[in-house]
């Protein structure tokens, strides 16, 4: 006796639909493969709010492995070889949740030897979770928050000085001009920073300068605004009202370009303005032409210092990009993949905390950095000088702060537009 | 905080009230109309801002211009929408789920539609106008925005015409009224519904397109105006046009000078709490209490 | 025979309350067939999904009270459970916690919000959510914008993430069950039809919504907290942002509303898109998933159930047309 049982069936029919669908990742099998290269995870935001300093991250990256692997790649002495490495790229999409999705799967299943990942901050927080989990070295080009280096993880190093130290140069070079007589003393600054461990950070810096060095600045206002957001009038109005004399702020790129048009719809001047890291970004003079000249910048490279090697990176950079550097994004990023490569050579094998260790008790020389050195302190984030850079009429960039690497003067007060 | 502070301030908000006037009432004509909360404005007010930006970079068109040739643009584009989409936008006399989900959907495909076409940078119009500041004394008025401004008031004008002195502007206003009765005195309801959805879609085209003088936008650039445009027409009562007015001065004023009561990275929820309140205590909006206040004084 | 006889009594019980059982089983014993960990984390994702896709359908499908603002509970959960965690709070006493915070949120929404009705509602919930997110954002207490966390010591073990969740989900599709055949579930389905015609019955619409909002909540908000653990680090724009919301929505309006199972196929349709296509074609999937809303709303409002059952009539006509009468 057979009875048509609708329920049963349906209801049958529904359980294969979810396992079938469930089933599909793994009907495909991962191969096991004799390690003829070194798989290096890259995960960088190619779509997204941050795409466009991600993407000149992913292209220092990628010019470093060319020309690592043009010399035949990295001899690894356990295996008596040269193995060339192989770029594994994921494109986070400038999203937190994605950008660690992607760095565990980078690590735990497609087993990638390291990870150099995370632009910016958030990104690069998201993501430091996974190298301890699943013991794989990661390096951030990217992100400089101190936070991120604060939990003793092993296996987290960053390439970027911490952005308390970024304040604290904007304070010695503010200083620098008021001893030089180009500014006054007792001048008051009215800071906006975004709401990020980032802008905290760089308060700190400058509150740290300004507190060690009583008679020079006063900070007169101090607000934290959204990230992302569109509309600063309300703010740049309270800022109006503060009647400072200087103006820094900490943004990232999009926040930078709307609030400086914004301050100079609002026909607003200070004598100095700085959006912390951001000031050359070719994407600013786009928008706003003359209206981000003699704005100043704290930056962890600029294609003007006089190293021979940053000079033959500007080179091939802009041979291989086909543009020319902009900002500090790619060297650092280029640097990073330099200096994860020594390790693995100096680790004669591609065990990973082997690597590790390498990382943190050894340093690049001929970095491109400020310094020459980049070296991993104690806690995983490396330590080098700033140099400051001041946007100059028609495009021009120069860098003002520290002496010794200046390449123009510094112009303080700023004229008046 | 002295008397030129207040008053550049006062100003500020007059110019951002006119702005999001015109950003809110293509909403509020689709709505009153046929009773749908088109979220889909967000996407429109976007491809307005990129429609601008396209006719400035390539064909050097000066974005006021590009505006104004938005509008005959966007009119013919949502009349399409309303055609294509058929029986998912009927006029009915309650708003329904079924049409808030479909026009969120069509806010998601344009919103992506934009990032393959565009990518996800911001963008910004740059005219030498931009940055030009007019100055009464202390006062600074941004040019930019006395020129948006003024031509939103403008196209809010040209739109209270349309409805007081022209025949199709006294069917929707009868529609917004009694759709049954517009069948009984002869009014083609189908016909006017889908020409006022191209209505509303070409004054989110318009809006779309003064907002982008203003600000930098990318494809996610309706969202926060979506939300600020609910506010208003909340505000003002979904389907009274002077209450567009009303909601649009009230919303600008509070987040003008709501930052000087609040850290401004609360600035955002000044927005969205105004929204929750309004629909929560003003349920037929400001015009609608006005009315109700003046009954209740006749009686 | 006739082709729309149902099997009655104990047999029919056991053949109904069979399959989703055997699904289960099936699920609890996949982590033992070797599965490498992004397939794990897979499974552990859908089920986190079908959790918080279960219980928003409780509010959205059953009582059609459409929220475009469940983030707000799923980052409730998220953020309870990870301060817990971080205040020595054994995990799976935060789960509890998590899902208490959030009905308890829900409750504070709905007693304003729910006066409103249709997309009046829909809209304040956005307000709320979008509200609640700027808050968290300054809160500095818990990481403000900069996101929170977690430090867990000890391994990491993939499989009891994947538990945790599957019995979340388990749980979740067995209260909406519950719900829909009880007279709790007959009451949401009135105030759906018709809430005036529901009230002049003798249903409290009020009182329901709540329940009903309490009950979404609390599955929502656990299931944040669940993720969060595996996540360990959460930020208020993740957790709260409007993309959260979304994307808790369209699970079950794809697969299904107010059905039992088109949040299930909807959670396991969402989780395998984010995770897996979105890996490959980063902006592909919203367009996709506005297409697919779009598509549904037009031509098959019950969504993948929806098809399922429209296919299902299609074949039993064709029995019915076929049949002979012995």
């Amino acid at each position: 006796m057979s009875f048509f049982r609708p329920n049963f069936l349906h209801g049958l029919a529904r359980s294969a639909v979810i396992v079938g669908l469930a089933a599909v990742p793994f009907v495909l099998p991962a191969p096991a493969r004799a390690q003829t290269d070194i798989p290096v995870g890259v995960i960088m935001p190619t779509t997204g709010k941050e795409a466009r300093p991600g993407q000149y991250q992913r292209e220092g990256i990628e010019l470093a492995i060319k020309q690592i692997n043009d010399g035949g790649g990295i001899y690894i002495k356990s295996l008596k070889k040269k193995l060339p490495i192989r770029e594994v790229f994921y494109d986070d999409g400038s999203e937190n949740a994605r950008s660690a999705s992607l760095a565990e799967r980078a690590m735990s299943s497609d087993k990638v030897i390291a990870v150099i990942g995370g632009y910016s901050t958030p990104l690069g927080e998201a993501e430091s979770v996974m190298p301890d989990r699943y013991q794989t070295p990661w390096i951030t080009p990217g992100a400089a928050a101190s936070s991120i280096f604060s939990h003793g993880y092993q296996y987290t190093f960053g390439a970027l000085s911490t952005v308390e130290s970024l304040g604290y140069t904007t304070g010695q070079f503010l200083g620098w001009l008021a001893d030089g007589g180009k500014l006054r003393k007792g001048l008051k600054i009215a800071m906006a920073v975004e709401n990020t461990d980032h802008g905290k950070d760089y308060v700190n810096g400058v509150t740290k300068w300004v507190g060690q060095h009583p008679g020079y600045f006063t900070v007169a206002f101090n607000e934290k605004f959204e990230e992302h957001s569109t509309d600063f009038s309300g703010l740049l109005q309270k800022i109006k009202a503060a009647h400072a004399d200087i103006f820094l702020s900490d943004a990232h790129l999009p926040d930078y370009v709307t609030m400086q048009r914004q301050y100079l719809q609002a026909g607003m001047f200070h004598q100095m303005v700085s959006y912390g890291a951001r000031g050359p970004e070719a994407d600013a003079r786009k928008a706003m032409g003359a209206g981000v000249d003699y704005i100043f910048a704290g930056v962890w490279w600029s294609a003007d210092l006089k190293y021979p090697q940053a000079k033959k990176f500007v080179t091939d950079y802009t041979a291989f990009a086909g543009h020319a550097p902009d900002s500090w994004y790619a060297a650092i990023a280029y640097d990073a993949m330099r200096i994860l490569a020594q390790s693995i050579e100096r680790a004669g094998s591609l065990d990973k905390a082997a690597i590790r260790d390498q990382l943190r008790s050894g340093d690049l020389k001929n970095s491109l950095v400020p310094g020459q050195t980049l070296k991993f302190e104690s806690n995983g984030q490396a330590a080098y000088p700033f140099v400051i850079v001041q946007n100059k009429p028609n495009g021009k960039v120069d860098i003002v702060y520290p002496p010794d690497a200046a390449t123009g003067p510094a112009v303080a007060p700023m004229p008046r537009p | 905080m002295t008397a030129t502070d207040f008053l550049n301030l006062l100003i500020a908000a007059l110019l951002l009230a006119g702005t999001y006037a015109a950003m809110a009432v293509g909403m509020t004509v689709i709505y009153g109309v046929m009773k749908i909360v088109n979220l889909a404005h967000a996407g429109f007010l976007m491809l307005g801002a990129y429609y601008v930006y396209e006719l400035h970079e390539r064909l050097g068109i000066f974005p006021l211009l590009g505006v104004l040739l938005a509008f005959p643009a966007f009119f013919a584009a949502g009349v399409l929408v309303h055609w294509v989409l058929g029986r998912g936008v009927p006029v009915s006399d309650t708003p329904t789920l079924a049409s808030l989900l479909l026009m969120f959907g069509l806010w998601l495909v344009l919103q992506n539609v934009g990032y393959l076409i565009w990518g996800t940078d911001d963008r910004s119009i740059l005219t030498p106008m931009t940055f030009a500041t007019i100055r009464f004394g202390e006062i600074t008025i941004p040019k930019i925005g006395l020129v948006v401004f003024v031509s939103a008031i403008v196209s809010l004008a040209a739109l209270e015409f349309v409805l007081h002195k022209t025949w199709f502007g006294r069917s929707i206003r009868a529609l917004i009224q009694n759709r049954y009765s517009c069948r009984i005195v002869g009014i083609p309801v189908e016909r006017t519904a889908r020409l006022t959805f191209g209505l509303g879609v070409a004054f989110a085209g318009t809006a779309g397109g003064l907002l982008a003088l203003l600000y930098p936008f990318s494809p996610d650039f309706g969202r926060p105006f979506l939300l600020r445009s609910f506010v208003i027409i909340v505000l003002g009562g979904l389907e009274s046009f002077s209450g567009v007015f009303a909601g649009a001065l009230i919303l600008a004023l509070v987040e003008t000078f709501g930052i000087l009561f609040v850290p401004s990275s609360y600035q955002p929820a000044i927005s969205f709490s105004l929204l929750v309140l309004a629909l929560i205590v003003l349920p037929d909006g400001v015009a609608g209490f006005v009315a109700k206040m003046r009954s209740r004084g006749a009686a | 025979m006739n082709p729309r006889a149902e099997p009655v009594g104990l047999a029919a019980r056991v053949l109904r309350t069979a399959p989703p059982l055997l699904l289960l089983a099936v699920m609890a014993a996949l982590p033992l067939f070797q599965l490498g960990p992004n397939s794990l984390k897979l499974l552990f994702l859908t089920c986190v999904w079908i959790a918080a896709s279960v219980g928003w359908n409780i509010l959205g499908g059953f009582a059609g009270q459409v929220s475009f603002g469940f983030a707000v509970f799923f980052g409730l959960g998220a953020y309870t459970t990870a301060v817990g965690i971080n205040q020595g709070i054994s995990p799976y006493l935060t789960y509890p916690l998590a899902a208490a915070i959030a009905a308890l949120a829900s409750l504070l929404i709905g007693l304003p919000t729910f006066r409103l009705r249709g997309p009046y509602f829909a809209i304040a919930t956005i307000g709320v959510s979008e509200a609640v997110r700027v808050v968290m954002t300054n809160i500095d207490f818990t990481g403000g914008s900069s996101g929170y966390r977690i430090t867990e010591h000890g391994p990491f073990r993939q499989a009891e993430h994947y538990y945790t969740a599957l019995a979340l989900a388990a749980l979740a599709v067995g209260i909406s069950i519950l719900v829909r055949h009880s007279r709790f579930g007959l009451g949401l389905r009135a105030i759906r039809d018709d809430q005036d015609a529901a009230a002049d019955s003798g249903v409290n619409p009020y009182a329901f919504k709540l329940a009903a909002h309490a009950i979404a909540a609390a599955f929502t908000g656990a299931a944040g907290g669940v993720l969060a653990r595996y996540a360990a680090f959460i930020d208020p724009e993740g957790v709260f942002g409007f993309q959260r919301s979304v994307g808790i929505l369209l699970m079950p309006v794809i697969g299904g509303v107010n059905t039992i199972w088109g949040p299930v196929i909807g959670g396991g349709v969402y989780g395998l898109i984010e995770e897996e296509l979105v890996a490959k074609f980063p902006q592909f999937h919203l367009l996709l998933y506005g297409v697919l809303v779009m598509l549904i709303i037009l031509f098959e409002p019950g969504g993948v159930v929806g098809l399922f059952a429209r296919a299902r009539r299609f074949v039993l006509r064709r029995r019915v047309a076929s049949w002979q009468p012995s």
